[in-house]
């Protein structure tokens, strides 16, 4: 399992390409999801994900809609136009800081 | 699959651990829910896998952390938190429109003053600093001190401009200036009055970067008969011509070409040319004499030198060649030694281009100069008003603090931190400042024309300036700052428990701070009202004091050297009239302005190469009818008479003379003498003048009554050019200007007709403090204004907290009388307080002021006693308004609800 410290500057762009890939979902659902991605290995705290998932929310980024469920009421999440336009570069963004990060340590990731 | 029952405890369970914030409540619901779904899918019991699941989010603590900050992260943006303060505080400002509306209107007032003063500020500051040589320019300041005369003035000898110019390598140029008074200035018939023209050297444009917009800078002043010419003058005679080149004539006689056309001089000069004229065509100025002053000299220094080792080489310069000159004048071996040693002084300083306007007041200004004291005076006003303008706002808002202390108290309760509100009260009052400052900027352009009239300049708000913008907004987080800053630490420093519980009473009891604000904003009102009404006090005793002569009902005609040989006619036929009592022609007047001559006298006989002996004496050459057109008393002897041919060598002396001359024996009968013209206007020592003395004049004012009477004397001469001066009998002054000027077109047809009455030239000598005296009293009048609306309010407030007491007590059987003595009693203890305060301060500032004045009122009790009382009395009724409002209502609608 990933130290939760290395996921922290992570957890956005984790989302918001979960979110990408697969349409809306809602927050346990996100949790699943990633941790099937991973084999395990990144677990998604609510602690860390509902924050993020509302700041993303704030900022305009995702959408929500929520569908009532008996006495439950589950919350979706999905990309709005403007977030889909940032994934890519989120994605990207990373990439290269993970390249970046291979020449600082001086290991090969290919 | 969960059922309902599983759901309700998971809901009630969260619920109970403080899982209650909207939109995070639900959804954590449905997250655990899923995950215990999953869990119980592998067999395990709901409660263990609730508790499971409820471990993984680190139990009550670990649920409400998340919850916190969700709600945060939803929150971080500045925008939202910016635009959360600013909603709360529109809405507050609003709920209490009448506090706003007091608070503004002080604001907003006070910071009007302070614009319009600090616009003053700037302008008067920025006097002369437009020219290129600025710091390279200096004036020549000389001290006479010579039989019992003491002048400081601006006038120095003849030779001296070019003395320094040639044989000190310090000095690039140095030009001189002359005055000779106003000119009647004509193209082709008509003339008009110019008052604006001066005598000049060649340098003027090197030494005042003035632009030349036509003609040539350099050589334009060289010839005799040439003028330079501002472009206002030249549009005026030479509309839609080329000026250049063309004549203009001066005093029907002179021809002067014009040689250059220079852009206008800017307003913030010390002088305002309209015409220069060459200096070269003046016979007197090529006199190389050091022992008649009458010439303005300025320097142009060179790039680096040093102006204090110029000045250290003047008294050399004096020894040399003005103590070898002087000796031959008056006679005896003088030297620099026995010429100091006698008390007297001749001695030239430097006085640089920037201290001229505010700080030189000397004889031979071109034009009144402002004073620096004033300036610091005028942004100590403005500063007090301000302040008065900010204490409005903190009184009332720690005042109101009881209304709001609840509102602290549950936001403190709801997680409110202490600089959360710190930065929602100063929000509040950066609003307010902001709103008061865009009225402010309305309210200083709309009173400034006004402003403008009373204080003789040209200022405007510079609105194309992005600097203002950025002023503006500066000044508005500043004062928001200053006046919010002592509010919000006040009121964000409540402890929720005692507030909710209701144990902070804030009522006017509780405020020292606050009494002492009030107590500042009156102290200062009641000085500023003691100060005007001083400066009001003197100015009046100055104008109705006893004068030595009677300056009302003379109507005195202008350049009646334009009459030509008219001028006897014109005197007789208007004389013939029967509506004028007398009739004098000359221009020694006794208002400053007029024509001034002095010359040295002695009592014949005895040695004038003895200092002691010599009378420095205002020298006035007048006909005989003077004495009784000026109103003037004759103490001892007669007046002149046309029956005495003998006359034409009498002469009348004021007291001041009569105690100069010390006679031996009786002053009736006494002669004085002095040397004669040599013709080229220096003194004869061969040439005795002798005056017998017939009449002892009483001392008479003749200048500003900041100087003493100087020693003066009368003698005739029929041949005066000066203005002539009627005493008129008539109420009517309108039938005596048309009498006058009738006659006037009739003699003199194309002459500019003006005139002046002696009354309103002489209340002229004192323009100046009267303006300050206004521009004092609206001042006071706005302070007075702005601590009062404070008081209003605070009393507003405190009739409010204390209705239901105030029902009680009517209930109970009190007056009205007796509860408005109740609500006032507190408030009118600290303006008395203020008054004692004020007393003190107001006669310290006063008796600086008047210390320039050899004539001053008396500045009496009653005065201080009348000032204190009216600040009272306003005080008094501002708050017996509010107090007597609340006094009046029905008890039943105050105790009704409870």
């Amino acid at each position: 399992m990933h130290s939760p410290e290395l996921l922290k500057g992570t957890l956005q762009t984790i989302l918001l390409k979960v979110l990408k890939d697969h349409g809306k979902m809602y927050g346990y659902e996100i949790t699943q999801r990633v941790k099937e991605l991973s084999d395990g290995r990144i677990l998604l705290t609510e602690g860390a994900l509902y924050p993020s998932l509302h700041k993303l929310e704030a900022e305009g980024l995702l959408k929500t809609e929520t569908v009532m469920m008996g006495k439950r009421v589950r919350k979706y999440y999905a990309l709005t136009t403007e977030g889909k336009s940032l994934v890519k570069e989120r994605v990207s963004e990373f990439v290269e800081f993970i390249r970046t990060m291979g020449n600082v340590l001086k290991v090969d990731l290919a | 699959m969960l059922t309902e029952d599983h759901i309700s405890y998971i809901i009630k369970d969260l619920n109970y651990r403080g899982i209650v914030a909207e939109g995070i409540q639900e959804e954590l619901i449905d997250h655990i829910c899923s995950a215990v779904e999953t869990e119980m899918t592998s067999g395990v019991r709901f409660i263990d896998a609730y508790h499971k699941i409820l471990k993984s989010f680190g139990h009550t603590s670990g649920l409400r952390e998340t919850q916190k900050q969700t709600i945060q992260s939803e929150n971080s943006k500045p925008r939202n938190m910016l635009k959360n303060y600013f909603t709360v505080a529109i809405r507050n400002l609003r709920k209490h429109s009448f506090y706003s509306f007091i608070n503004v209107a002080g604001l907003s007032i006070g910071l009007a003053i302070c614009m319009i003063i600090v616009l003053f500020v700037i302008n008067e500051i920025s006097y002369d600093k437009h020219f290129a040589n600025a710091d390279r320019i200096y004036r020549i300041k000389s001290e006479i001190k010579f039989g019992g005369n003491h002048y400081n003035m601006l006038y120095a000898p003849p030779v001296m401009a070019n003395t320094l110019a040639t044989e000190y390598p310090e000095v690039e140029a140095a030009i001189r200036f002359r005055e000779r008074g106003s000119y009647l200035v004509k193209r082709t018939i008509d003339n008009i009055k110019e008052d604006h023209v001066i005598w000049t050297d060649k340098d003027f444009f090197k030494v005042f970067s003035i632009p030349v917009i036509a003609g040539n800078a350099e050589t334009a002043l060289a010839e005799p008969n040439a003028i330079a010419i501002s472009e206002t003058i030249a549009h005026k005679y030479f509309a839609n011509e080329n000026a250049l080149g063309q004549t203009l004539i001066l005093d029907n006689k002179w021809n002067m070409k014009i040689t250059a056309i220079y852009k206008p001089i800017p307003a913030n000069t010390h002088f305002h040319f309209d015409i220069l004229i060459a200096l070269e065509g003046l016979e007197e100025a090529k006199r190389e004499v050091w022992y008649s002053n009458n010439f303005q000299t300025y320097l142009l220094l060179r790039p680096g030198a040093d102006a204090k080792q110029l000045e250290s080489k003047f008294p050399e310069l004096v020894a040399k060649r003005a103590m070898p000159q002087l000796a031959e004048v008056l006679g005896g071996d003088l030297t620099m030694e026995k010429f100091n040693a006698a008390g007297n002084k001749m001695e030239f300083t430097l006085q640089p281009l920037s201290d001229i306007h505010l700080k030189s007041s000397l004889q031979g200004e071109f034009e009144p100069n402002f004073d620096i004291a004033y300036v610091y005076l005028f942004v100590a006003i403005a500063l007090f008003i301000l302040i008065i303008a900010c204490i409005n706002f903190m009184n009332l808002s720690t005042a109101r603090s009881a209304n709001r202390a609840k509102e602290v108290g549950i936001r403190k309760v709801m997680g409110s931190f202490r600089s959360h509100l710190m930065r929602q009260f100063l929000t509040e009052s950066i609003l307010l400042t902001f709103i008061s400052i865009l009225l402010a900027v309305l309210f200083a352009y709309l009173l400034l024309p006004f402003f403008n009239q009373l204080s003789l300049r040209t200022l405007f708000i510079p609105f194309q300036q992005p600097m203002l913008y950025g002023i503006i907004i500066l000044v508005a987080l500043a004062v928001g700052l200053l006046a919010g800053i002592y509010p919000a630490f006040f009121l964000s420093a409540f402890k929720p428990v005692s507030v909710l519980k209701g144990h902070v009473a804030l009522g006017m009891k509780s405020g020292f701070i606050r009494s002492a604000l009030v107590v500042f904003q009156f102290t200062v009102s009641i000085f500023l009202v003691i100060g005007t009404l001083a400066v009001n006090r003197q100015l009046n005793y100055i104008q109705n004091k006893k004068l030595g002569f009677n300056k009302d009902q003379v109507i005195v005609i202008e350049d009646a050297y334009a009459l030509g040989t008219n001028r006897v006619p014109f005197k007789e036929e208007i004389m013939r009239s029967g509506k004028m009592e007398n009739a004098t022609m000359t221009g020694f007047l006794p208002v400053s302005g007029s024509w001034r001559s002095d010359n040295p006298w002695w009592v014949e006989g005895r040695d004038p190469a003895v200092q002691e002996n010599m009378v420095s004496i205002q020298n006035w050459r007048v006909d005989h009818d003077y004495v009784k057109t000026m109103g003037m008393n004759i103490k001892e002897g007669r007046d002149f008479s046309r029956e005495f041919p003998s006359d034409s060598s009498a002469v009348i002396i004021n007291e001041a003379s009569v105690k100069r001359f010390n006679f031996s024996g009786e002053v009736i009968g006494s002669k004085i003498a002095t040397f004669g013209d040599s013709g080229n206007g220096e003194p004869d020592r061969n040439k005795l003048i002798t005056l017998t003395v017939i009449g002892i004049v009483e001392n008479f004012h003749f200048e500003s009554l900041k100087e003493n009477v100087s020693p003066l004397m009368i003698e005739l001469n029929e041949k005066s050019e000066g203005p002539i001066s009627f005493r008129f009998q008539s109420q009517n002054t309108q039938e005596v200007i048309q009498l006058v000027e009738a006659k006037w077109k009739e003699l003199a047809p194309g002459q500019p007709f003006t005139y002046y009455f002696l009354d309103q030239r002489f209340g002229s000598m004192y323009a100046s403090e009267t303006r300050l005296g206004k521009i004092f009293g609206i001042f006071s009048v706005l302070a007075v204004l702005i601590a009062c609306l404070g008081l209003f309010a605070l009393t507003a407030f405190t009739a409010e907290q204390r209705m239901k007491e105030i029902g009680i007590r009517k209930v109970l059987g009190a007056s009205i009388s007796s509860i408005v003595m109740l609500l006032s009693k507190e408030l009118g203890k600290l303006v008395l307080i203020a008054f004692v305060l004020a007393t003190p301060l107001a006669w310290y500032g006063i008796d600086w002021w008047l210390k320039d004045y050899t004539y001053k009122t008396e500045i009496g009790v009653g005065l201080y006693i009348f000032a204190g009382a009216a600040a009272f009395l306003i005080a008094w009724v501002t708050m017996s308004f509010q107090s007597f409002k609340a006094a009046s209502s029905d008890p039943v609608k105050s105790l009704r609800s409870e």
